[in-house]
């Protein structure tokens, strides 16, 4: 089995799972007539546009009312609303893919603009900073740390850290965001309580980026924090039962230095199991996200649903889903492609 | 088999993670029967999530212990009630009925308003006279209120009932007759003129509870005060439901109140037994449905096998917060279809762990004895399969617990919990959303998350003392 065709396996395995999380939420939407009353609210809004517009060529309130009444019902006809809710569940399962789910109710992208698909896309960017960045300093201080500490076991730094990732596994994550507003912003007056950047932004670029890189200080730090010990953790693991090899013991046995032997003989092979652990962790990474941005108000997905959820607008909800589970597929498809690279057993 | 497990409890017994485990989880079960003996099941509707309830109760106060700490001594708020009188005597008139409320004031400032209540009151010929008196630290006494129970309707016929749907609310604070009696108690004793709007602008409850310097400036009078409350009847089948003072301060209780001047830790400890049984019962549902599935789908094979795993497969690789923030917000928050959700995505790692172990038994000798001599199937998976893994599910059930606690409390803070029963998770929502981590209330937002921390910890601990039971490798290193 070539790269290629091992990378496309799981590419298709893992779209499969995005479609059937689409059809999933359809389902459950047709069944409880969400998906009605969306589809209702987007031929009301098209009908009142037509109201505004007929109604300066068509002067006679009795026949504009008539001309409605049949475009209404064309348009009833062209949203599949005559039809029961599992006919038109292909149809459904699209819109949601494409998300083209018509307006939201009361949330609006920055500029004001009411398309749940623009309010959505213009937050990714914003999500996906503070993931990408919590993740790279996670793995970073997780790495150097853990690989440290499997050449001292028993130490008490080791001691530490095994305490210290059993604990952050009962911490919600949401909850230390929560302490270090109060610390840090309440208490001290360090950091912002929250959001992307101050109001007013400063103009200047490196003023603006360093503007945000304060405003982002505690909401990586949050997520930092509920992830490291974990990292630190299966890294000393993985790292110790590797070391003790006998292939390892080989390598010192011939008297390499003991730096070559960490990189290639010990580093080289715990490297993928390390990975597989980053894969698994990967939805709980996002879950932390969520529930990160809703504390510091940060304007990515997370907030958003949060919002959402609180003004009932039910279209971002569902695009949020969907978008969540993208997001998702895609990072864990990015990080298979990286295990295929690190671990050339997988492609035979 | 007994002997066995003898054996693997002395094994868990030897760790000091158990023993502090078990303890814990022990205090936790102990709150949490006190709660369900104690607490009406409609708590959260009826007095949790009703304004009404806590009217009397100061907002966002902090904890009273807060005085140990601080200089000054900020005055403690105190709710007195009673539904029984401490005494009654017969008079010539009727029956007199005496609540007596002793207050031992030590604060350095004043209370902040004081009012009296009155609920259930039923009269059968002249309405009930009720009266408040105060004997102060300085033995002076003062009459401070008297009140006439609503006298009968024109149709009416006895029993007269009065306050029943709500109670009868006097703030004594504001309130111009006790004003008057207040400036005319000061010129009698004092010699200090002060008119009646005056004394309503300096507050009732200050001059009840100072000594003048002049007419501008009151001394706070520290000391033992005694509430009097003081009903006459006239019919000896009269009744009063409840009467209730309140001394109104600036901290209150053990764990404070929060802005809707609910009583914390009364929220919190209505938490433990929600806590306990969201995280118990969906684990032990979700570790059975799991393991179960993994028996037979790893024992009987072929489609059912794949069916299973592909479902599995599938479950396992979907980001569960986003879906079940969906679900819980389409489906509506109740906390039967949050402990269903959790069930529903959380079976598969347990179901793919034991398939796996179940294919390595399934070649076992006494696998073979047992289908030799003519075993059924569901005989073999019940009595040769199950005893085998366990020990592993069981941790596993322990091992999930916190998983679903937290998950649960993310839902909550997220704002879809069940609003009929307050958690941990919507004491934490609320404080978020009205602005409570801004306006630094710490007692309001760090009790509920160290609650759930030391929930969650509680089952981590026993699931660290069950490690080397399950997993004999590990035994060598203690």
């Amino acid at each position: 089995m070539g790269l290629t065709r091992t990378l496309s396996i799981r590419a298709l395995t893992l779209i499969t799972v995005l479609i059937l999380v689409v059809f999933f939420i359809v389902i459950i939407l047709g069944a409880t007539g969400t998906s009605d009353k969306i589809l209702q609210a987007m031929v009301n809004e098209e009908v009142m546009m037509l109201r505004q517009s007929l109604a300066k060529t068509i002067k006679d309130p009795q026949e504009l009312e008539k001309v409605i009444e049949i475009r209404k019902q064309g348009l009833m006809e062209f949203y599949g609303l005559t039809k029961p809710w599992y006919v038109r569940l292909p149809d459904m399962a699209w819109r949601v893919l494409t998300l083209d789910l018509g307006k939201a109710r009361t949330l609006k992208t920055f500029a004001g603009g009411n398309k749940v698909s623009d309010i959505v896309m213009e937050r990714l960017t914003n999500t996906i900073i503070l993931v990408t960045s919590a993740t790279v300093i996670s793995a970073i201080v997780g790495l150097v740390l853990g690989v440290r500490i499997a050449t001292r076991v028993g130490g008490i730094l080791d001691r530490i850290s095994s305490y210290l990732s059993a604990i952050s596994y009962a911490i919600p994550t949401w909850w230390i965001g929560i302490i270090l507003i109060l610390v840090f912003a309440f208490l001290l007056r360090l950091f912002p309580f929250g959001g992307l950047y101050s109001t007013p932004p400063p103009s200047d670029f490196y003023m603006k980026l360093l503007d945000i890189l304060w405003h982002a200080a505690l909401p990586v730090a949050t997520l930092v924090i509920a992830s490291v010990g974990v990292w630190i953790y299966t890294t000393r693991t993985i790292v110790l039962n590797t070391a003790q090899e006998d292939f390892v013991n080989a390598a010192r046995a011939k008297g390499l230095p003991e730096e070559l032997v960490r990189r290639r003989y010990i580093m080289r092979v715990a490297a993928p199991p390390i990975l597989t652990n980053v894969i698994l962790g990967l939805a709980t990474s996002i879950s932390g996200a969520i529930l990160t941005e809703t504390v510091f108000n940060w304007p990515g997905l997370g907030r958003l649903f949060y919002d959402a959820v609180l003004v009932m607008d039910e279209v971002v909800v569902i695009a949020l889903t969907y978008i969540f589970t993208l997001v998702y597929v895609v990072a864990r498809f990015l990080l298979e492609v990286l295990y295929v690279i690190l671990d050339p057993r997988v492609r035979y | 088999m007994s002997e066995r497990f003898k054996e693997a409890l002395q094994e868990f017994w030897r760790l000091n993670v158990s023993k502090i485990g078990v303890a814990f989880l022990t205090i936790l079960v102990i709150l949490s029967i006190y709660v369900i003996a104690t607490y009406p099941l409609d708590f959260g509707v009826r007095y949790w999530n009703n304004p009404v309830y806590w009217a009397d109760y100061p907002k966002s106060a902090p904890p009273s212990w807060i005085n140990y700490f601080s200089h000054e001594k900020i005055p403690e708020h105190h709710v007195f009630s009673s539904d029984k009188p401490s005494n009654t005597s017969v008079t010539e008139s009727g029956k007199r009925l005496m609540y007596l409320f002793k207050l031992d004031f030590q604060a350095d400032r004043t209370p902040t308003f004081l009012s009296l209540s009155i609920k259930n009151v039923t009269y059968y010929g002249k309405p009930a006279m009720i009266r408040l008196n105060v004997t102060r630290p300085d033995g002076k006494n003062i009459e401070l209120y008297r009140y006439t129970v609503p006298a009968p309707y024109g149709d009416e016929s006895p029993p007269y009932r009065r306050f029943y749907d709500q109670p009868k609310r006097i703030s004594l604070t504001g309130d111009m007759s006790v004003a008057s009696t207040l400036a005319r108690f000061l010129l009698r004793e004092y010699n200090v003129t002060v008119k009646p709007s005056e004394v309503n602008s300096i507050g009732q409850h200050t001059v009840i509870f100072s000594v003048p310097k002049n007419n501008t400036q009151f001394n706070v009078l520290k000391g033992g005060y005694v509430f009097y409350i003081i009903v006459d009847t006239y019919d000896p089948r009269d009744t009063i439901g409840e009467v209730k003072l309140v001394v109104g301060g600036d901290v209150y209780g053990f764990m404070g109140t929060d802005s809707l001047g609910r009583d914390l830790s009364v929220g919190l400890l209505f938490g433990f037994p929600i806590a306990l049984f969201i995280g118990v019962v969906t684990s032990t549902i979700t570790t059975l449905l799991g393991a179960g599935l993994g028996i037979v789908g790893g024992y009987v094979g072929g489609k059912l096998d794949e069916v299973i795993q592909r479902t599995a497969d599938f479950v396992n690789n979907i980001p569960l917060l986003p879906l079940l923030i969906f679900l819980a917000f389409i489906l509506g928050q109740n906390i039967w279809i949050i402990v269903f959700l959790l069930i529903v995505f959380g079976w598969p790692t347990l179901t793919i762990i034991v398939r796996s172990m179940v294919l390595q038994l399934k070649s076992g000798q006494f696998i073979e004895a047992a289908i030799a001599i003519g075993a059924p199937r569901w005989w073999i998976m019940f009595r040769h399969i199950f005893p085998q893994v366990a020990p592993f599910v069981f941790a596993q059930l322990i091992f999930f617990t916190p998983t679903f606690i937290l998950l649960e409390a993310a839902l909550s803070f997220l704002g879809l919990g069940d609003p009929t029963m307050p958690t941990w998770g919507q004491i934490l929502e609320y404080g978020f959303r009205s602005g409570g981590i801004y306006v630094g209330l710490w007692w309001w937002i760090i009790p509920p998350g160290l609650l759930i921390i030391w929930t969650a910890i509680t089952f981590v601990l026993i699931a660290l003392g069950m490690e080397p039971v399950v997993n004999p490798r590990l035994r060598r290193m203690k």
